[in-house]
């Protein structure tokens, strides 16, 4: 329990569905038992493409802005939002120059490519070695329990509708099982033009 | 709490012994560690008037597979093999050695209760004498998570799970080993409705929840076979076969279906 991934607790989704990808996030932050906020969302918008981060929370706060920084600079240099592909490989080559001294975070990665239209998803562990997963990423302390839900809930092709309820289904139950997420939280569905942010309850202990 | 050096906290262990250790001072240091980890996982779910209790048949030591077929359910009483004389299941998971002796010891028992009172023992008072037996043991433990399956005096589904010093509870369903946090939140909400409500039922507090409600048994099956099928395609301890044995009036039925083998 002294591994700085588990620290702070916390747990991150994302799933593919037809033409849209959903990704969703746990609101608690703790210092091992003792949960000191149940506001603290674990997911960041950079344009069209939505950044989730698990694992130490001063390194989720830090990767946050620091990408935040880069994708702004990108924009600024290219005169075009930033694409998940890209945004994906600036992920991994940011993590990877930090090889021997890693940020403690679990990224997961969603977004549309507004190019060709496709959804895209993807995950990383703490030195940016990529995983580009055709249904769904998981990460955080309740991954176990994620892996479990999706492989059991998740199928191919779904609406935004059924999509949403899927992802909140295996969230909401995976993090019941860990006793370091939950506390309510964020889901996100993302379609072609339209993004819909929901807060979802949950069970408050 | 298990000391940090214990192969069982840091990771699989491979074998019983483990080599002499060389320190700095010259000095060797012995050890024998009694338990290994088997893998495997089994989950129980009981109905309305049935039970069913199933396991994988994998077992594994590290990063090997010693077979591909062994057994972790058990019928518990019977004395013709035909499942006749049974109405009560056992699943044991975590080390194969003390889970089989465990079995053994139960079985014994149970058998020596008819003999001797001439009327089969009740899922109840198994599950008692199950926990005073693993509690017996309080001080070198049964490395195993037990779950226990039957009717009840009802004629009820009963599910009845273990820790490894004999602490239990009856439940409606659970899962348990090596995939046990994989299966439990997907049991959680396919079988007891965890996190759904009635849509349109009201709003904020007054939302109200899906009651749950005992399934028929080919729900169950099923739920059984997915649960396993998720299991196998994340975990590496789990695979191979899927074990499931279902208590009914009528007796015990046995299931077998081959799952992935990589």
């Amino acid at each position: 329990m002294s591994s700085p991934f588990s620290i702070n607790g916390g747990a991150c989704v994302a799933m593919v569905g037809k033409d849209c990808v959903a990704i969703a996030c746990d609101l608690r932050l703790g210092l091992q038992s003792l949960t000191v906020s149940n506001n603290f969302p674990k997911i960041f918008p950079y344009g069209d493409v939505y950044l989730g981060l698990t694992g130490l929370a001063t390194d989720v706060t830090t990767v946050a802005d620091l990408f935040r920084y880069k994708v702004n600079m990108y924009r600024l240099r290219e005169e075009r939002q930033i694409s998940p592909q890209t945004m994906a490989n600036l992920v991994s080559t940011s993590l990877y120059e930090k090889r021997f001294g890693p940020y403690f975070v679990s990224p997961v990665i969603a977004g549309i490519n507004h190019t060709t239209g496709k959804p895209f998803i993807c995950g990383f562990d703490s030195i940016g070695c990529i995983d580009f997963a055709k249904d769904f990423i998981v990460s955080g302390t309740a991954s176990d329990q994620l892996f479990g839900t999706c492989e059991g809930l998740w199928e191919p092709d779904m609406e935004p509708e059924d999509l949403f309820e899927t992802i909140s289904q295996a969230l909401l139950n995976a993090v019941d099982r860990d006793a370091l997420s939950g506390w309510g939280a964020y889901v996100y569905v993302i379609e072609k033009d339209k993004v819909t942010k929901r807060l979802l309850k949950g069970r408050q202990d | 709490m298990l000391n940090a050096n214990s192969p069982l906290a840091s990771g699989p262990s491979y074998s019983f012994a483990t080599p002499p250790n060389q320190t700095s001072t010259n000095i060797k240091q012995h050890s024998f560690n009694p338990y290994t980890d088997n893998g495997g996982s089994t989950l129980g779910i009981t109905g309305d008037d049935f039970a069913i209790l199933a396991g994988d048949t994998r077992s594994t030591s590290g990063y090997n597979i010693n077979t591909r077929y062994a057994p972790k359910v058990f019928k518990i009483g019977e004395d013709d093999g035909t499942g006749e004389s049974a109405h009560i299941v056992l699943s044991v998971v975590g080390f194969a050695a003390d889970g089989n002796a465990l079995k053994e010891r139960l079985n014994a028992i149970v058998k020596m209760y008819r003999y001797q009172h001439g009327k089969p023992m009740s899922v109840k008072a198994c599950a008692q004498r199950l926990s005073t037996i693993l509690y017996g043991k309080r001080f070198f433990p049964y490395y195993v998570h037990a779950i226990l399956g039957g009717l009840d005096e009802e004629g009820k589904g009963a599910l009845y799970s273990y820790d490894p010093v004999g602490s239990y509870e009856r439940e409606q369903c659970r899962a348990a080993g090596a995939a046990a946090s994989l299966i439990m939140p997907f049991l959680d909400n396919q079988v007891n409705f965890k996190n759904q409500y009635i849509p349109g039922s009201g709003e904020g507090h007054a939302l109200e929840a899906r009651k749950a409600t005992p399934l028929p048994r080919a729900e169950v099956e099923q739920l059984v076979r997915d649960a396993f099928t998720s299991a196998v395609e994340r975990h590496i301890e789990v695979g191979d076969g899927l074990q499931m044995l279902v208590v009914t009036k009528n007796g015990i039925e046995e299931i077998y279906d081959p799952l992935k083998k990589d």
